[in-house]
C-alpha cells in the first residue's frame, strides 16, 4: 500500500470514528429543536421555545439551581485539587525520596478504580459516620478522583523542568520560600492551569461519584440522568446543551485569560 | 533534605486518599462481615454475606458486569488500534486536531453523552430511525433497550480511556524501526507482532486496564441503554442500600467488585514504568 493511499484509508476512518462520536451529541443539539413531549424526528416544527423555557420560562429556577450547585461543586474542588496536587506532584515527579514508589502507586489508585463504587462505598462511609450527604460531601468524593488526576497533570509538566534552575536560585542566596514562590511555581503555571481546567470539567460533568454522594443536593449530571428515564421533554436536552455550553464558555474565559494575561515565558 | 522535603509534598494527598479513599473502604469491609440486615459495625464477624452472594442469584449482575467490561476492553482494543495508527500516519496538525476532537467528550457528561446515543437510538421518532424513514422510507426496528445497546454505550464512553494510553505507548515506537521493517518487506501483520505489539505493550496494558475497571463498575449505561434487558453489579449494590436495606449484603459485593479492581491494577501499576511513559 503506498504512502498517499495509506494516509487516505487513515483520513476515511478518522473521520468515521469522530462522526460516530459527535453523532450522539448531535442528536441532544437536535432533540432540544422540538416542541412536543414525545419526540417524532425530524420535527413538524422546529423551535427553541426549550430554551426560552430553560432560561426565561417555568424551568428557569430549577436551571439556575442545578447550575449552582454543579458550579459551588466544581470551585471547591479546583482550588482544594490543586492545592493538595502542586505538593502532591512534587513529591510524584521531583523529589527523590524513599517512599516515592509506593506513593505513585498509591496515587494512581483512584484512577484506576470505578467510580461508582467509590460513590457507593463513600455513602456507606458517611452514613456510618452519621453524616448526612449534601454538596459538600460530593466535594469531598470528587476530591478524591480529581486530586490524582490533577497530580498527573502537573507532574506530566514537572517531568520536563529543569531542576537546575532552582538550585541556581538558592546558589544566589535565595530562601526556600522564594525559590517555591519565584521559580517553582511560575514555572509550574501552566501545568496548574491545564490541572485546573481539567479538575473543574471533570467535576462539572461528573455522574458516578455525585449520584452516591450529594444527598438532597442536585447536580446537572445527576439530574440530567434522572430525567432521561422519567418526564422527558426537550427541556431535559435543552438543558444538557446549556450545561455543556456554559463549561465551555469558562472553559474559553479562562484560556483567554491566560493567554492574555499570564507570565510570558522567555 | 529532600527525603523530608518529599514526606511533607506527599503529605496532603495521603491524609486524602486515607480518608477520602482507604477508610471508607476498610468500612464497607467491615460491614461486609456483619450479619445480613444490620446496621452495626461491631456485630460477630460472619462471612455469610458473601455465600450469599454466590447462592442467591448475586451472581449474575457481577457476571453481566465482568463479561461486559471484558467486551468493552476487547472492543475498545480493536478500534483504538488502527485509529491511534491512523493518527500517527496522518501527523501534523490535522492528526492533532483530531486527537483533540476525540479527546474533548471525556469533558462532556455521562449523562449527556449517552441521553444523546439513546435519543440516537430511540424506535420509531428516533433520530435515526426518523431521519431514515423521512429520508429513504425505510422502518428499522431499535436496539435501545436491550445488552447490546448497553454494550455500545460502554464502548462509546470507554474507548478515549484505550486510545490515548495506547497512543502514548505506542509513542514509544522509533518510526524509523518501523520504516526499516517495511523497507525490508515485514507485512502488516509482521509489524505489528514483531515490532509495534511488543513496544506499545506498556501503554496497551494501562488502556486496557482502566477500560476494564471503569466498565466493571459502570451502571449508567446499563440504565439508561440497557432498559431492564440487564442489571449489572452497581445497580445491585444500590438496590440492597437502597430499597432493601441491606447494608452488609450490599457492602459484600462492594468488596468482591474491589476485589476483582485489585487484582487486575496493583500488579500492572508496579510492573509499567510511568516515568517512560508519561515522562519522556
Amino acid at each position: 500500500m503506498g504512502a498517499r493511499a495509506g494516509r487516505a484509508v487513515a483520513a476515511v476512518w478518522l473521520g468515521v470514528v469522530v462522526t460516530l462520536i459527535y453523532l450522539p451529541m448531535l442528536s441532544v443539539l437536535l432533540a432540544s429543536l422540538a416542541n412536543t413531549r414525545y419526540m417524532r424526528f425530524p420535527h413538524r416544527v422546529w423551535t427553541l421555545d426549550a430554551y426560552r423555557e430553560a432560561l426565561f420560562g417555568v424551568g428557569q429556577a430549577d436551571t439556575l439551581r442545578l447550575h449552582q450547585t454543579s458550579l459551588a461543586i466544581a470551585l471547591a474542588v479546583v482550588v482544594l485539587a490543586v492545592a493538595i496536587a502542586v505538593f502532591g506532584a512534587l513529591a510524584f515527579a521531583r523529589a527523590r525520596w524513599r517512599g516515592r514508589g509506593l506513593f505513585r502507586t498509591l496515587v494512581m489508585l483512584p484512577i484506576f478504580f470505578p467510580q461508582p463504587v467509590l460513590g457507593l462505598a463513600l455513602l456507606l462511609a458517611l452514613t456510618a459516620a452519621g453524616i448526612t450527604p449534601d454538596w459538600r460531601t460530593a466535594v469531598f468524593a470528587h476530591l478524591v478522583w480529581i486530586a490524582p488526576i490533577v497530580t498527573l497533570v502537573i507532574s506530566i509538566r514537572l517531568y520536563g523542568y529543569d531542576a537546575a534552575q532552582e538550585e541556581a536560585a538558592f546558589d544566589l542566596g535565595a530562601t526556600r520560600l522564594q525559590v517555591f514562590r519565584e521559580v517553582t511555581l511560575p514555572a509550574l503555571a501552566p501545568g496548574i492551569v491545564s490541572g485546573a481546567l481539567f479538575g473543574f470539567l471533570l467535576s462539572w460533568s461528573n455522574l458516578p461519584l455525585s449520584v452516591f454522594t450529594t444527598g438532597a443536593d442536585t447536580t446537572l449530571p445527576e439530574w440530567l440522568f434522572s430525567r432521561t428515564a422519567t418526564n422527558y421533554s426537550p427541556l431535559v436536552p435543552a438543558v444538557a446543551v446549556i450545561a455543556t455550553a456554559a463549561s465551555a464558555v469558562i472553559v474559553a474565559a479562562v484560556a483567554v485569560i491566560w493567554r492574555l494575561a499570564g507570565p510570558r515565558r522567555g | 533534605m529532600m527525603r523530608a522535603r518529599g514526606w511533607l509534598a506527599a503529605l496532603p494527598m495521603l491524609t486524602l486518599l486515607a480518608a477520602g479513599f482507604a477508610a471508607p473502604i476498610a468500612i464497607v469491609a467491615v460491614t461486609s462481615l456483619m450479619p445480613p440486615r444490620t446496621f452495626s459495625l461491631t456485630g460477630a464477624l460472619a462471612l455469610s454475606n458473601y455465600l450469599a452472594a454466590f447462592t442467591e442469584g448475586y451472581w449474575r449482575p457481577l457476571m453481566w458486569s465482568a463479561l461486559g467490561a471484558l467486551a468493552t476492553t476487547a472492543i475498545c482494543l480493536v478500534l483504538a488500534w488502527p485509529t491511534a495508527n491512523a493518527l500517527m500516519r496522518l501527523g501534523g496538525r490535522v492528526a492533532t486536531l483530531v486527537a483533540i476532537l476525540i479527546a474533548l467528550p471525556i469533558f462532556i457528561s455521562e449523562s449527556v453523552r449517552l441521553f444523546g446515543l439513546s435519543l440516537f437510538l430511540m424506535p420509531g421518532g428516533g433520530i435515526l430511525a426518523g431521519t431514515l424513514n423521512e429520508l429513504f422510507g425505510i422502518r428499522i426496528g431499535s436496539i435501545l433497550n436491550t445488552r447490546l445497546a448497553a454494550l455500545i454505550g460502554l464502548v462509546y464512553i470507554h474507548f478515549p480511556f484505550v486510545l490515548f494510553p495506547l497512543m502514548l505507548g505506542l509513542g514509544l515506537v522509533p518510526r524509523d524501526q518501523v520504516e526499516a521493517a517495511r523497507d525490508l518487506g515485514a507485512s502488516g501483520w509482521q509489524l505489528f507482532r514483531e515490532i509495534e505489539a511488543p513496544l506499545a505493550a506498556p501503554g496497551a496494558a494501562i488502556g486496557a486496564m482502566l477500560c476494564f475497571v471503569l466498565a466493571l463498575g459502570a451502571n449508567a449505561e446499563a440504565a439508561i441503554l440497557g432498559g431492564r434487558a440487564v442489571t449489572v453489579a452497581t445497580q445491585a449494590i444500590e438496590q440492597r442500600f437502597s430499597y432493601a436495606q441491606d447494608w452488609p449484603q450490599g457492602a459484600a459485593l462492594t468488596m468482591l467488585l474491589v476485589l476483582i479492581t485489585a487484582l487486575v491494577v496493583i500488579p500492572l501499576l508496579r510492573r509499567v514504568d510511568l516515568d517512560r511513559l508519561i515522562g519522556r
